[in-house]
């Protein structure tokens, strides 16, 4: 039978991140299992955006250090080829005055944390991207060091740097079992091998309340599908992200012209369906056609759908359990690859027993045991 | 190049159609396409490929694979396959003409 130091259930860029982090501190014998092929779930069907504007001080926190890190990661993990981070800045639009009064605080608080963001007016917001509809919106942040990824890209460049380091992987493994004795970890079973372990870490993604579950653990997450187009490329018209919170869209165009944008269904509902709809089609239509009507001329070449794990605070979880050996990475509420690093650093910390830094014990699962103090992110698409 | 005898089929070339590919005057029939005129006068490269540049022309010819992506009239990715010609359209590919092969 098998043996591993540790069992990374989802080969993510959440899994990756951890697996290399884990490894370049020396660990041996991990081993990283997929239910699919590599690139299947929701890092390949995510926007890709990286943002540092947010509400709450710890998902600041943890964006400003996940983009230093994308900042020389082709360098950090002496990657072949080049990550594709664009740095075009967000340009999130406010289209009313609460929306105003909450971004002046979001723009205090991003700033006090060393966020260089900016409240911009309308005529400032128009010469960053001249084909806004000015009756669109009322004020807008910018933040120039915000920007995009490739994640297919980014997760290769984790992949291989991992596997360098002697990172184990297994696709078309679907972890069946997980099996405990005297409440410790013992074996992972899947649909193709066991492995003897005494660590497990639950990185799968949407799927994350169902690895919980096989250790007797209720993650509060929930997944559903959000949907995603892309156009065809057109010639550079869009320099940052540009997104709106109330009028529920993000669009930005990659480096080799195409244009993509995804907004979320209030109705969706909660379970793993990543279908393509319709209704998503034409409220995305008219969404872009309000905002930025030149988007809005680019004919669709694809729809698809990713998974959002979301908490009910729309932070993540990154933490140990009360079953020992089982951690924790999930519950992303639709930012786990903008988060990636900060989450391998963090957990490989939790896991190895180093001392902590001061905002990652908000991060543990237990905040959610008493619901009336947590502090919830708003800034959600 | 364009089939002039047919067994069955009868092609009536009589209107001719005037425009510009890449600044270049040039002449077409009424009933061609874009793409079918611009074979016609002897163009095979219509496009680049996305990471390598590589040639690309006239492909599938119904519209679905892009090979023939062009600008015409100042609106951009035009399906020349697909669309028919008209007087005085101008044309443009953005493809080094040097580099055919």
């Amino acid at each position: 039978m098998n043996r591993a130091e540790i069992v990374i259930v989802g080969a993510g860029i959440s899994g990756l991140s951890i697996a290399y982090n884990l490894a370049k501190k020396g660990m041996k014998n991990i081993v990283v299992l997929d239910k699919s092929h590599f690139l299947a779930g929701a890092t390949a069907r995510c926007g890709a955006g990286v943002r540092q504007q947010w509400a709450t001080e710890l998902n600041c926190i943890l964006a400003r250090k996940s983009i230093e890190f994308f900042s020389h990661a082709n360098e950090t993990l002496n990657y072949h080829r080049d990550i594709e981070f664009k740095q075009g800045g967000y340009l999130i639009l406010s289209t009313s005055k609460e929306e105003d009064i909450q971004f002046e605080k979001n723009v205090k608080l991003q700033n006090s944390l060393g966020i260089p963001t900016k409240h911009l007016t309308k005529d400032e917001a128009l010469k960053i991207v001249p084909h806004l509809n000015p009756d669109s919106f009322t004020t807008a942040t910018f933040c120039e060091t915000d920007g995009h990824i490739n994640p297919f890209l980014m997760s290769e460049a984790y992949y291989l740097a991992a596997q360098k380091l002697g990172v184990e992987f297994h696709f078309f493994n679907e972890v069946e079992d997980i099996v405990l004795e005297d409440g410790k970890i013992a074996k992972v079973i899947t649909d193709k091998m066991e492995i003897q372990t005494n660590k497990v870490v639950d990185a799968a993604g949407g799927y994350a309340q169902e690895i919980g579950g096989m250790v007797g653990i209720d993650i509060p997450v929930y997944s559903e599908n959000h949907e995603i187009l892309v156009t065809e490329r057109a010639t550079q018209m869009l320099e940052p992200m540009v997104m709106s919170f109330s009028k529920n869209i993000y669009c930005q165009q990659v480096p080799h012209g195409s244009i993509m944008m995804g907004r979320n269904n209030p109705n969706a509902l909660h379970n793993h369906d990543v279908s393509s709809s319709w209704r998503f089609l034409d409220k995305m239509a008219k969404t872009v056609n309000h905002i930025l009507p030149e988007v809005a001329k680019q004919r669709v070449i694809r729809t698809w759908g990713g998974l959002y794990n979301i908490t009910p605070d729309f932070q993540p979880i990154i933490s140990d359990s009360n079953v020992k050996g089982f951690y924790i990475a999930c519950g992303y509420s639709g930012h786990g690859f903008m988060f990636a690093p900060i989450t391998g650093e963090l957990l490989t910390e939790i896991i190895l027993g180093e001392p902590l830094e001061y905002y990652a014990k908000a991060l543990h699962m237990d905040r959610f045991n008493d619901m009336d103090k947590i502090d919830k992110e708003h800034s959600v698409v | 190049m364009r089939v002039k005898e047919h067994p069955i089929l009868n092609f009536n070339h009589q209107n001719e159609i005037h425009f510009t590919y890449n600044e270049k005057p040039m002449v077409g029939y009424e009933g061609d396409t874009i793409g079918a005129a611009l074979y016609d006068n002897g163009i095979r490269h219509f496009s680049d490929s996305v990471v390598h540049k590589r040639p690309r022309g006239l492909y599938c010819a119904i519209g679905n694979c892009g090979s023939c992506y062009m600008q015409v009239n100042g609106v951009e990715n035009v399906k020349t396959c697909m669309t028919l010609l008209e007087d005085d359209m101008r044309v443009i590919s953005e493809v080094d003409e040097d580099k055919d092969d």
